[in-house]
């Protein structure tokens, strides 16, 4: 029972977290909301029992991506007048409301289709590091690779782009 | 059980894409982006937790890092749009208009 | 099979490879630095000398084979089979395209190794050379062609070579006109040569489309289908050949380099016309009536051309207008079934045309591009040897004994006497009388006498050895060739005519000694009027005549080409004209008009969607998955 309260309020802190973020005017306070999102979504984990994706959602997510998103709203030293004036915000919001949401029908639907199965109880050692490490690196070692080696182009463009014009040129 | 998250998932996504259609400024779309990722991974570890396998965890693991490398880059493309509008509006992007 | 060869190929190939390769080299380096005019002349000259060696061997195998069955051939590959019309790109020689092989080769030699002299300095000398060798491996391909089809890519071919030719100097307006000219009335005679080819295939084409087959099943074709035919064909010779009506672009080819003169004049070109209709002797020998339609054809094209040759001022032109008279000769002859003497004053006409052409390019030559002959005058001291190969050549042409000239001319004559054509042959002594008159006027005039402009005259010198050692081997042949086919009454054995004998389907025509020697007299008694009437107006010296009335009238070439000016030409522009400002403007180009505007007014709507903003595209890929959803939706359980 504890664990189905443990839902709903992670939850309900995760869509509020999800609304502040697309509500509010200034990036600063739509990161801090969609920080409360990502930690709400790392307990969520952890109530699936997923203790490794618990442990990285915190640290990589709200961590590291989260920290560099936030270093750079802050390096570029944004002030509220030379953010875009939104005027048609809530039209273009109530709009877009309106075309997403036989989107999130559908999906829905789909969701009600699938078998229904309560939560069993599951063995010792399900998400642990161990254990996910293991199917990894046994069957999923060369997307793995391929991964590692997107992200050192990821690096590599990031350098290009971002840095001086000497260096470019 | 399940479906609540499933359907979390599907109410985030939903919200992460009306970020993204909804909204001018840069910094937004991008970490409406973000939550749209973040939205598929829960799906992802919902459905590793149905099916009991942990491919799910796996794959929630590899978006992560994609999701990573696009922060890095869309990052850096920030900054050279900064650094030649002085502005993070998206609108002022608009080299396409036919 | 003894009949068949592997090298019968080579022969056109070698010059069409020689073009590919001085072509190429030539488009390579002519931004940069060039390479010498001595290398593009060797390589240029190999491929012609080549093939006339091969030619000689051809010839040499052919007398080694018995009469019966004297032909080579070789079929390269199947070049295209749609239903019944299996053609190979095939190639045959028999005695007939042997010795037009023999004397093409040999003058085409020379007349390569005269370019390098003329030519030299000239600003794309390799370009030259490379249409010369294209335009030698194509007539070839039109002498070698097994079939009507093979000869017609010759036949196209040197049409494009002579285009490419005459508008050589290309910066001169006129000179792009008259390739235009050449190309263009010559593409009225392949039109007629292509039809011809089509009736013939229609009625007898399944049996094989080559001439062996074809002369085979020609018994099987109706006498209306072979007049219909033959006149077709014939339409294509008057264009190659330059017979009325279509003889108008051949003067207008002069515009082109001298040599290439000599070429279309003597060793291509111009004799695949007598070639085709000698080629397709079993078919003109059928119908009696076409050939005699042929003979006064060609006899009125030589006294028509001949007038013209005696009053123009131009030393090509005059040469020109002697081609059409020497070939309305030709054509004469083929017309009534004397082929082989046809042949044979196609095989004479090339020696002392392509010496006088030469001859005559090295006066140009000589006098700084000056081709007037009334800026001439008193040459023969300046260019010794130019005079004495010219004086060769112009004998031969105007038939005297025993140049070659003679014996072929006589021979036409003879057979036009013999099968009782009294007119031809009149008019046939008329020409020869006035050859001798305007051949002579062009060597008084230009060689004799007292110089006309002194500063011309001065500078006057012999051109260079490369391009007098080619006068004087062909100053040789136009001396000799006539005795290769030497008439009995002279105690010759005839034996040109006995080689083509089998290729052709020819009536000897019988008559007494008596017609013979009437004949060689009244030639030689024209020949004797004609130059003494020359040497009288213009042995001593003559000023420039002033042309009134019917010599002014012949000047202009009794205006001919005005009259297809005003009947033809405008016409047909003005026709073209209307249908480019009505007929197209308002009638076929509104439906492309409407759709284009259709597609214009189609792009600005969809302009709009193209707003540039990123955020747009998300909402159209957002709406456009949302109406897909709502689809799913409704068809999902």
């Amino acid at each position: 029972m504890l664990s189905q309260w443990l839902f709903y309020g992670f939850a309900t802190l995760a869509v509020v977290g999800a609304l502040g973020l697309i509500l509010s005017r200034h990036p600063m306070n739509g990161a801090m909301c969609f920080v409360i999102t990502l930690i709400s979504q790392a307990g969520l984990y952890a109530l699936l029992s997923a203790s490794l994706l618990f442990a990285l959602q915190l640290i990589v997510y709200a961590g590291a991506i989260m920290s560099l998103i936030l270093f750079i709203i802050m390096f570029l030293n944004i002030q509220p007048a030379d953010l875009p004036q939104e005027t048609g915000r809530w039209g273009f919001l109530i709009g877009g409301s309106l075309a997403v949401v036989p989107i999130g029908l559908l999906l829905l639907k789909i969701v009600r289709s699938l078998p229904a199965g309560e939560t069993t109880i599951i063995g010792n050692g399900f998400g642990h590091v161990k254990s996910v490490g293991l199917v990894l690196f046994r069957d999923w070692l060369l997307p793995f690779e391929i991964v590692s080696i997107l992200l050192l182009v990821a690096l590599v463009g990031a350098i290009v782009l971002a840095g001086k014009k000497e260096t470019i040129q | 059980m399940i479906h609540d998250y499933l359907s979390l998932s599907i109410l985030l996504f939903c919200l992460g894409v009306l970020g993204v259609i909804s909204r001018r400024n840069v910094f937004t779309v991008f970490m409406s982006i973000e939550l749209m990722l973040n939205a598929a991974n829960l799906a992802f570890i919902a459905l590793a937790r149905l099916h009991e396998s942990m491919d799910g965890h796996v794959l929630a693991l590899l978006v992560m890092a994609v999701a990573a490398a696009e922060a890095a880059l869309a990052l850096a493309v920030v900054i050279l749009l900064h650094k030649h509008t002085g502005k993070v509006d998206t609108n002022v992007f608009s080299l396409l208009k036919g | 099979m003894a009949n068949t060869t592997t090298y019968l190929g080579l022969i056109p190939l070698l010059p069409l490879v020689g073009a590919a390769v001085i072509g190429f080299l030539h488009l390579g380096t002519c931004k940069g630095e060039r390479l010498p005019e001595r290398f593009y002349g060797l390589l240029a000259c190999t491929a012609p000398i080549l093939t006339f060696l091969l030619a000689v061997k051809v010839f040499f195998d052919l007398r080694g084979l018995p009469v019966e069955t004297r032909f080579l051939s070789q079929e390269v590959f199947t070049w295209f089979k749609v239903g019944e019309m299996d053609i190979a790109m095939g190639f045959l020689a028999d005695p007939l395209s042997s010795l037009m092989l023999l004397f093409v080769t040999f003058t085409g030699s020379l007349i390569h190794i005269y370019s390098i002299g003329y030519m030299a300095k000239d600003e794309s000398f390799a370009k030259f050379f490379a249409y010369l060798n294209l335009f030698l491996g194509s007539m070839l391909i039109l002498v070698l062609g097994n079939g009507p089809v093979v000869m017609f890519v010759g036949w196209e071919g040197v049409g494009l070579c002579s285009y490419l030719l005459i508008s050589y100097y290309s910066e001169d307006r006129s000179n792009v006109l008259a390739g235009n000219k050449a190309f263009i009335v010559n593409r009225i005679g392949d039109f007629g040569f292509v039809l011809g080819m089509a009736f013939l295939f229609w009625a007898i084409g399944s049996g094989g489309f080559d001439y062996i087959s074809l002369k085979a099943n020609a018994h099987m074709l109706p006498e209306a289908t072979v007049i219909l035919v033959c006149l077709l064909l014939f339409l294509g010779a008057t264009g190659k050949s330059a017979q009325i009506p279509l003889y108008v672009w051949l003067p207008d080819a002069m515009a082109g380099p001298t040599p290439v003169s000599a070429l279309i004049h003597a060793a291509t070109m111009v004799t695949a016309g007598v070639y085709m209709v000698a080629r397709f002797s079993f078919l003109y020998a059928h119908v009696a009536a076409v050939g005699v339609f042929i003979a006064w054809v060609g006899i009125i094209t030589a006294l028509v051309s001949a007038i013209y040759g005696m009053y123009q001022d131009d030393i090509k032109k005059v040469l020109a207008y002697s081609t059409v008279s020497q070939l309305g000769y030709m054509f004469a002859g083929v017309g009534l079934a004397a082929y082989s003497a046809g042949i044979f004053h196609v095989f004479t006409h090339a020696f002392f045309k392509a010496l006088l052409f030469l001859g005559a390019g090295s006066v140009i030559y000589a006098m700084h591009h000056e081709q007037n002959i009334w800026k001439m005058g008193g040459l023969r001291s300046k260019l010794p040897l130019t005079y004495k190969t010219m004086l060769i050549g112009s004998l031969a042409l105007a038939g005297c004994p025993p140049f070659s000239g003679f014996f072929s001319k006589d021979e036409i004559l003879y057979s036009a006497l013999a099968s009782g054509h009294t007119g031809i042959w009149l008019v046939g002594v008329l020409v020869a009388g006035m050859t001798a008159y305007y051949t002579f006027r062009m060597i008084f005039v230009v060689f004799h006498g007292s110089p006309r402009d002194a500063h011309a005259f001065d500078h006057a010198h012999e051109p260079p050895a490369v391009m007098t050692v080619p006068l004087v081997i062909l100053a040789i042949g136009a001396l000799f060739a006539g005795f290769l086919n030497l008439p009995a009454l002279f105690g010759g054995s005839q034996q040109v005519t006995h080689w083509l004998a089998p290729s052709l389907a020819e009536h000897a025509h019988e008559a007494a000694h008596s017609t013979e020697i009437i004949a060689i007299a009244a030639s030689v008694a024209a020949f004797f009027v004609g130059i003494l009437i020359a040497w009288r107006k213009f042995g001593q010296g003559a000023e420039e005549p002033v042309f009134r009335g019917f010599a002014s009238f012949a000047y202009h070439t009794f205006r001919v080409n005005e009259f297809y000016d005003v009947i033809l030409v405008r016409p047909y522009k003005a026709i073209g004209g209307a249908i480019a400002n009505f007929i197209d403007a308002n009638i076929t180009d509104i439906p492309a008009q409407v759709i284009a505007w259709f597609y214009r007014q189609a792009g600005s709507l969809f302009k709009l969607l193209q707003v540039g903003y990123v955020r747009a595209y998300a909402i159209y890929m957002i709406v456009g998955l949302s109406v897909m959803s709502l689809l799913l939706a409704q068809s999902f359980k």
